[in-house]
C-alpha cells in the first residue's frame, strides 16, 4: 500500500472528512463500475456506490491494512449490491427500453458509426443479460471483468470456493452467450 | 452491511437440518413436564392456641410462616402424607369429624394447581383452588378445636 | 487422451483467466493451434470480457465526482436514525449463516433451562423469592374468608372464621372469631 494511502485512511481514521474525499476521488469510479455492472441501472448503483462509501468511513477504524483499501472497499460495495438486488427483486429490464437508449445516443458518434453502434448496442445488451443473472452470478462475472480478479479472491470476497467461482463463472458466461447470440 | 457467507453452503444445509431437529427436540420434554406421575400432598395438622408459651420441635422448619399467625402456642397434632394422581381425590381426616379432599389438578411454570375442600361431616366449610409452587406450601386455618384452632399446612411435590 | 472441442471449450474461460494448471493450459493452447470452432469461442469470450468492462468505464467516465462525494458527504453528515442502525444491525447480524447458528443455539439455551429444572427441582421458585401460592378460587360456604400472602416468609394463609351478624348467641370458643393476623 502507498505510504500516501496509509496516511490518509489514519487521518480517516481520526475523523477526517477531507482526507475521505482524497480517497473517495481515487476509487469512485471503480466502485461504480463493479455496482453498475451488478445492478444495470444507473441511480441505483449510484445509491450503492454512495452508501459504500458511507459505509467505509463509519467502519473505517476496522481498516487494518491486511488487504488493499480497495480491496477492502470492493468487498463492501459488492455484498452491498448483492444485499439490494435480494432486498429490491427489480423486474428484468426489456431490450426494447435498451434499444431507445442506444439511439439517442447515436447522436453522438465517431468515425466508425457502425462498428460504434453495434458496440454501444453490445454493451447495453450485455448489461441487460447480466441482469437476468442471480445476484452471485452477477458478481462473479463482474469482479472477474472489471477488477480481473483471481478466483482466489473472488471466492475470499463471496465466502465461496475457487471450484464455485469457475462453475459459476462458466455457467454465467455460457448464459450470456446465449443471450448474446450474433452480437459476439 | 450485509455480513459475508463464510460458511459452505453444505455446511448451512446441516445447520439448518439440525436447527429443525433441535426445533422438535422440546416437545417430548414438554411433554414431560405435564406427565408427572403423580403428586405428594402431605398435610400437617396443627393446634394453635392461646396458652402458655410452648414450642413444638416438630414445628421448627415452619416457626418462621407459623410467625405471621397471632398465636402464642402451636402443636403439631398429626402429620400424614398420600401419593394422590392427578385429577383424583386423596382424603385426609382431620381432627374434628372434619375431613380434607385435595385433588392435583396441572402442574405448570413449576406450580401445581391443588384443588382443595375441606368438609365438616359432609357440610362443606371451603372450597379452595391455589397454585403451591412445587415443593411449596400454603396454610388453611380457623377452625375452631379444643379451645384453639386448627391450621392446616397443605404442602404439594411432584414424584 | 485428447479432448474434444465441448471439453476445450469448458475450459476456455478458465484458460482465459489463467486459472488452469500448467498441463491442462498447455493442452487447450495446443487444441487451439488447429481448432477454428474452439478459436471462434475465444474470441467470444474475450469480446464477452472486454465489451463488458468498456461498457462499464464508459459508463463510469461519465459520473462526475461533485455530484457523487455530495451525497456520501451528506450520508456521512446525517447521523441515521436508530431505527435504520437497528436495521442494519439486524441484516449483519441475522444473515443466513449465522441464523442457521443461531437457531439451534436458542433452542439449547431453551433446553438447558427446561433440563435446570429436572436435576435442580424448584430451582426458579428458589430464584424467586416471590413465588408464593397464588389463591385462584375461594368459595367460604357462609364462613368469612380472609388472605394474607407475605413474600418474605414465601406464607400464603386462608384464614376461616364464622360470620357472626346477625347471630344472638356468643361463641363458646373467642379465637374463631375472627382473624389471627
Amino acid at each position: 500500500m502507498e505510504i500516501s494511502e496509509w496516511d490518509l485512511i489514519q487521518k480517516c481514521q481520526k475523523g477526517d472528512v477531507t482526507a475521505y474525499e482524497e480517497l473517495a476521488a481515487k476509487y469512485y469510479r471503480r466502485v461504480f463500475m463493479v455496482v453498475l455492472g451488478m445492478l444495470h441501472h444507473q441511480e441505483d448503483a449510484m445509491e450503492v456506490a454512495q452508501e459504500t462509501f458511507y459505509r467505509a468511513f463509519k467502519n473505517i477504524n476496522r481498516f487494518k491494512g491486511g488487504s488493499s483499501f480497495y480491496t477492502w472497499l470492493y468487498r463492501i460495495a459488492v455484498n452491498l449490491a448483492i444485499d439490494f438486488q435480494r432486498r429490491q427483486k427489480r423486474g428484468v429490464m426489456d431490450f426494447k427500453e435498451n434499444m431507445d437508449e442506444v439511439i439517442v445516443e447515436t447522436e453522438r458518434l465517431g468515425s466508425d458509426p457502425y462498428r460504434e453502434v453495434r458496440d454501444r448496442e453490445l454493451g447495453e445488451r450485455l448489461l441487460a443479460a447480466i441482469d437476468q443473472l442471480t445476484p452471485d452470478h452477477k458478481a462473479v462475472i463482474v469482479m472477474r471483468a472489471v477488477e480481473g480478479l483471481s478466483y482466489k479472491e473472488i471466492g475470499r470476497t463471496l465466502g465461496c470456493s475457487e471450484g464455485t467461482v469457475m462453475s459459476r463463472l462458466h455457467y454465467a458466461r455460457k448464459k450470456l452467450q446465449e443471450k448474446l447470440g450474433s452480437y459476439l | 452491511m450485509k455480513a459475508k457467507r463464510k460458511l459452505p453452503r453444505s455446511l448451512f444445509r446441516a445447520a439448518l437440518l439440525f436447527s429443525l431437529w433441535l426445533a422438535l427436540l422440546p416437545a417430548p420434554l414438554g411433554a414431560a413436564e405435564k406427565g408427572q406421575p403423580g403428586v405428594q400432598v402431605k398435610i400437617g395438622t396443627i393446634l394453635a392456641t392461646n396458652q402458655a408459651d410452648c414450642s413444638d420441635s416438630q414445628l421448627s422448619k415452619m416457626k418462621q410462616q407459623l410467625e405471621v399467625i397471632k398465636y402464642r402456642c402451636y402443636h403439631l397434632v398429626k402429620e400424614e402424607s398420600q401419593k394422590a394422581s392427578w385429577l383424583a381425590n386423596a382424603v385426609f381426616e382431620i381432627p374434628g369429624g372434619r375431613s380434607l379432599v385435595v385433588m392435583p389438578q396441572e402442574y405448570r411454570n413449576n406450580r401445581i394447581s391443588l384443588k382443595v375442600r375441606l368438609l365438616e361431616g359432609e357440610k362443606p366449610i371451603v372450597d379452595t383452588t391455589v397454585r403451591v409452587p412445587n415443593r411449596g406450601n400454603f396454610l388453611l386455618g380457623g377452625p375452631a378445636h379444643e379451645g384453639g384452632v386448627l391450621i392446616l399446612s397443605i404442602s404439594a411435590a411432584t414424584q | 487422451m485428447t479432448r474434444d472441442c465441448e471439453e476445450i471449450k469448458s475450459l476456455l474461460g478458465a484458460w482465459l483467466d489463467g486459472e488452469l494448471g500448467a498441463s491442462e493450459a498447455a493442452e487447450v493452447r495446443l487444441h487451439l493451434q488447429g481448432c477454428a470452432s474452439c478459436l471462434g469461442e475465444k474470441a467470444r469470450l474475450e469480446k464477452l470480457q472486454s465489451s463488458l468492462k468498456s461498457v462499464l468505464e464508459a459508463k463510469a467516465s461519465q459520473l462526475a465526482f461533485e455530484p457523487f462525494w455530495a451525497g456520501v458527504r451528506q450520508r456521512i453528515a446525517e447521523e441515521r436514525p436508530w431505527h435504520a442502525r437497528l436495521i442494519d444491525w439486524a441484516r449483519a447480524v441475522l444473515s443466513p449463516p449465522r441464523l442457521a447458528w443461531a437457531i439451534p443455539a436458542v433452542i439449547i439455551i431453551l433446553l438447558a433451562g427446561l433440563s435446570l429444572e429436572q436435576f435442580f427441582p424448584g430451582w426458579r421458585w428458589a430464584l424467586n423469592r416471590s413465588n408464593l401460592a397464588a389463591v385462584e378460587s375461594i368459595d367460604g360456604h357462609g364462613f368469612n374468608v380472609a388472605l394474607l400472602r407475605e413474600s418474605k416468609t414465601k406464607t400464603t394463609v386462608i384464614w376461616l372464621f364464622e360470620n357472626h351478624e346477625g347471630e344472638e348467641e356468643t361463641s363458646a370458643e373467642p379465637v374463631s372469631g375472627g382473624p389471627a393476623f
